[in-house]
């Protein structure tokens, strides 16, 4: 009988399962634990992170070091993922418009058409002329109502206004007829004066109508139809707003730009491709199925997407102490997503939803220094340690204790730098696959997408479900149910969107509304883990087609999130594929999986 | 520096006699003429879910006219109402002439609200926003260093009520912390609050005003 321990170091955790060999092949498993690991995956710098996992499974086993009879850690993939956000189109505004402006509570409803004129120029206008009364900050609500009810009174038609101040309701409320304005203006002194302009505003909970339509606008202006073909890029980006406002200057445009992000250089074995990171995601992955098998992926020098892919490739080499051209790059995905971005040349602070694509680079050098950390390992424990088998084949040992499993099995281990498939055919015989993507790209399209600057936020999101406090003693679910309280809860959770984590209520404090952020973590999520899914078992599977495999086991971190395997399962269950999520010796879900095999190994 | 009883005695005389010059200054000054408050009976429950109240403290406009950085208070109640009706809600004000303390005149004026979101201001500028479920003790949103505060923060902070009485999650008015502020403020601080405290009148009901900014 031998008491042995299996340690697998993954890109996020490291995980011990402790288990008893009897002489006739028998294990009996005594505990497991889960730590996060130090340093980067493959490095002296683990060991803390080992030695920390170690200790608490044995605590669990109720077992000391001197125990142990053999340590067995895990031929770690020598993989790294790396993941980076280019943004691939601007909008520059030529004074026209302020578009993406959408302030919250602006005045009034409806159109009005007139002359761009300051509030001090109402004096000179003459009766019947029509106005579009722009008001300053200098100028408070009351002050600014009573010189246009004036003007009113003197026959000057003041059709709509453009408040610097967020005073658009306020002026509203005091004028005898109500006309459309719109406030919070930052850059208020740079609205072209004494020009043609519309102010459109629609009632609470509608969108502007006649200004997000190319043809309003040619009605408003009385543009010809070439003319009208130029306002389209203009109306597209007004519309969704609730208010809107656009100005017929000599040389206004707008105009949606892309940006050269560099080029891609996909080296197959046998075809060599170039690919515009400006062509988006979708020309990004079909030019790399066309080339694979994939030797490496070069960026274009100098380039944005070139710096990205190099630095994942120096990470690798200086890791592995190999020369910087003998790591390849084997696999990369690539994601269409959107960003907010300050629109250049708006004049009230703008933001507009610009394209951006989303990669993952995932680089294979030819081993880890596993053994140096054994040794290492050794000298310090005392206890014997050795190397054991390839990572893959450990995972599909571990992932068939799940209860219900059974050879041929293909399982795809969803972790945090890279998504790796493996299949097992009733023989043995093993086939695996490591693909770029995976837990930590999810997180940064849910960073970009919501425009927030703590990874660690959209961390949090990615990880757990959100409700809203609605008042001190219930909250509301994302799935409309509502949990009550006995206890207050903590005021700063009051009226604001709130993470659910284990033991905590963590706030949101940015402005968005709880469908929103659902959506887009849906979104990330289906992105990465379904189109990984679906690529990993393309490549494990001996015809490649997805339909030769029957059963799939979700393992690894990313199959702890409360929606990943629904997704995936979903998906899957299309090709008549059985997926779900593993269940490690019918007690450990879906971690462990290679800590277990690690053990199990005769 | 060494601050001793001596110093401590200068500083307080010192204080005193300018608040005296102030007194003298606030009389005679028009600004007391922007703002009227005249009392129409007792503060009742509110039932428009669409109201805020805003609960001013027993001298709040009436015996001091200016916050400690003598911002009038004309203005002052004028951006929080300001802010409450951009957003489409309704502000009520009352004074609470219990207590001078700012978290309990709030929570006084979140009780009665409509809403159950309430704003306090102490006459010195210190201001509250509260709601009715939350202790006493504890706010939504707190402002406590009142020289910091200027009439763009009252103007978001009635915004920000109005949002919370709405069921919106506003971002909190971001707030300054000047480590100056205290010692140089505290004296006066401590002065303005006694002053206050002075025109508490224990167990008399909250006041409904009538506002008339002139």
């Amino acid at each position: 009988m031998k008491i042995i321990a299996g340690i697998d170091i993954g890109n996020a955790s490291t995980e011990t399962a402790i288990g008893k060999v009897y002489d006739d092949n028998k294990v009996e498993f005594l505990g497991s634990s889960l730590v996060n690991t130090t340093g980067v995956k493959g490095t002296k710098d683990n060991i803390p992170g080992i030695y920390k996992s170690l200790k608490k499974a044995l605590e669990a086993s109720k077992i000391s070091m001197e125990d142990l009879d053999l340590i067995r850690i895990n031929e770690a993939a020598p993989v790294i993922g790396d993941v980076a956000m280019e943004t691939i189109t601007e909008t520059i505004i030529t004074e026209s418009t302020m578009i993406g402006h959408n302030p919250t509570t602006p005045g009034g409803i409806g159109i009005g058409v007139g002359i761009s004129t300051p509030i001090n120029q109402l004096q000179g206008m003459k009766p019947g002329d029509q106005v579009i009364v722009l008001i300053p900050k200098a100028y408070e609500f009351n002050q600014a109502s009573k010189i246009i009810n004036d003007a009113w009174d003197r026959g000057i038609e003041v059709k709509g206004a453009i408040a610097e101040n967020d005073d658009g309701v306020l002026i509203n409320n005091r004028l005898i007829n109500s006309i459309p304005i719109i406030d919070e203006v930052n850059l208020f002194e740079k609205i072209p004066l004494n020009m043609l302009t519309a102010v459109e505003v629609a009632h609470v909970g509608h969108v502007v109508e006649v200004l997000s339509n190319p043809y309003g606008i040619a009605t408003v202006f009385k543009l010809s139809s070439e003319e009208t073909k130029l306002v389209v890029p203009i109306a597209r980006a007004l519309i969704g707003n609730r208010s809107a406002v656009v100005i017929k200057t000599p040389k206004g445009d707008v105009k949606a730009r892309s940006i050269p992000a560099g080029e891609i250089i996909i080296v197959g074995e046998k075809i060599k491709r170039k690919v515009d990171v400006d062509d988006g995601a979708l020309a990004l992955m079909n030019n790399l199925e066309m080339c694979s098998p994939i030797m490496d992926i070069q960026g274009e020098a100098g380039t944005n997407a070139g710096g990205m892919l190099e630095r994942v490739r120096h990470v690798m080499a200086s890791l592995t102490d190999q020369s910087h051209t003998d790591v390849k790059i084997k696999d990369l995905l690539a994601v269409d997503t959107i960003c907010p971005q300050k629109v250049q040349g708006g004049i009230a602070g703008e933001y507009s939803m610009e394209n951006a694509v989303g990669i993952a680079a995932m680089v294979k050098a030819d081993r880890l220094q596993m053994n140096i950390i054994a040794d290492l390992l050794q000298e310090k424990l005392g206890v014997k340690v050795e190397v054991g088998g390839v990572e893959a084949e450990m995972a599909i040992n571990g992932a068939l204790t799940t209860p219900g499993t059974d050879k041929p099995l293909a399982i795809i281990d969803m972790g945090a730098g890279s998504t790796d498939a493996c299949f097992m055919t009733k023989d043995g015989n093993v086939k695996l696959v490591h693909l770029a993507g995976a837990g930590n790209m999810v997180t940064l399209l849910i960073q970009t997408e919501l425009g927030l600057d703590s990874f660690d936020l959209a961390e949090d999101i990615k990880k757990y479900s959100l409700a809203k406090a609605e008042s001190l003693f219930h909250i509301r679910h994302e799935d409309g149910s509502v949990e009550f309280f006995r206890e207050p809860l903590d005021p700063k959770l009051f009226a604001r969107v709130i993470i659910l984590k284990e033991n905590e209520m963590v706030p949101i404090n940015h402005q968005v509304s709880i469908e929103k952020i659902k959506l887009v973590r849906k979104q990330a999520k289906e992105k990465v883990f379904v189109t990984n899914a679906l690529r990993a078992l393309k490549q494990v599977s001996a015809t490649g087609d997805i339909r030769a495999l029957d059963h799939v086991v979700l393992v690894g971190g990313s199959a702890l999130d409360f929606e990943v395997p629904q997704l995936v399962t979903d998906a899957l269950s299309q090709f008549g594929i059985v997926a779900g999520r593993g269940n490690i010796r019918g007690t450990e879900g879906p971690r462990n999986a290679v800590a277990t095999g690690l053990v199990l190994v005769k | 520096m060494e601050i001793n009883e001596k110093v401590l005695k200068s500083i307080i005389e010192e204080v005193l006699q300018n608040l005296k010059v102030q007194e003298s200054g606030i009389t005679t000054s028009n600004d007391v003429a922007d703002l009227k408050l005249s009392s129409v009976g007792p503060a009742a429950v509110g039932k428009r879910k669409d109201e805020v109240i805003i609960g001013i403290a027993p001298a709040f406009g009436e015996y001091q006219t200016k916050t400690i950085t003598k911002i009038p208070h004309g203005k002052v109640l004028k951006e929080i109402m300001a802010g409450i009706e951009e957003e489409g809600l309704v502000p009520r004000v009352i004074r609470v002439l219990r207590t001078s303390d700012v978290s309990f005149i709030a929570h006084n004026a979140a009780t009665l609200s409509g809403s159950g979101i309430g704003i306090g201001i102490q006459s010195k500028g210190t201001t509250v926003i509260h709601q009715k479920d939350l202790l006493p003790l504890s706010n939504v949103e707190l402002f406590p260093q009142a020289p910091l505060i200027t009439l763009d923060v009252y103007r978001a902070i009635g915004r920000n009520a109005a949002k919370y009485a709405k069921g919106e999650s506003p971002s909190p008015v971001p707030t300054m912390n000047d480590q100056m502020a205290r010692p140089k403020y505290q004296a006066i601080a401590a002065l303005l609050h006694i002053k206050e405290t002075e025109h508490v009148k224990q167990d008399a009901p909250a006041e409904e005003l009538k506002v008339i900014f002139e």
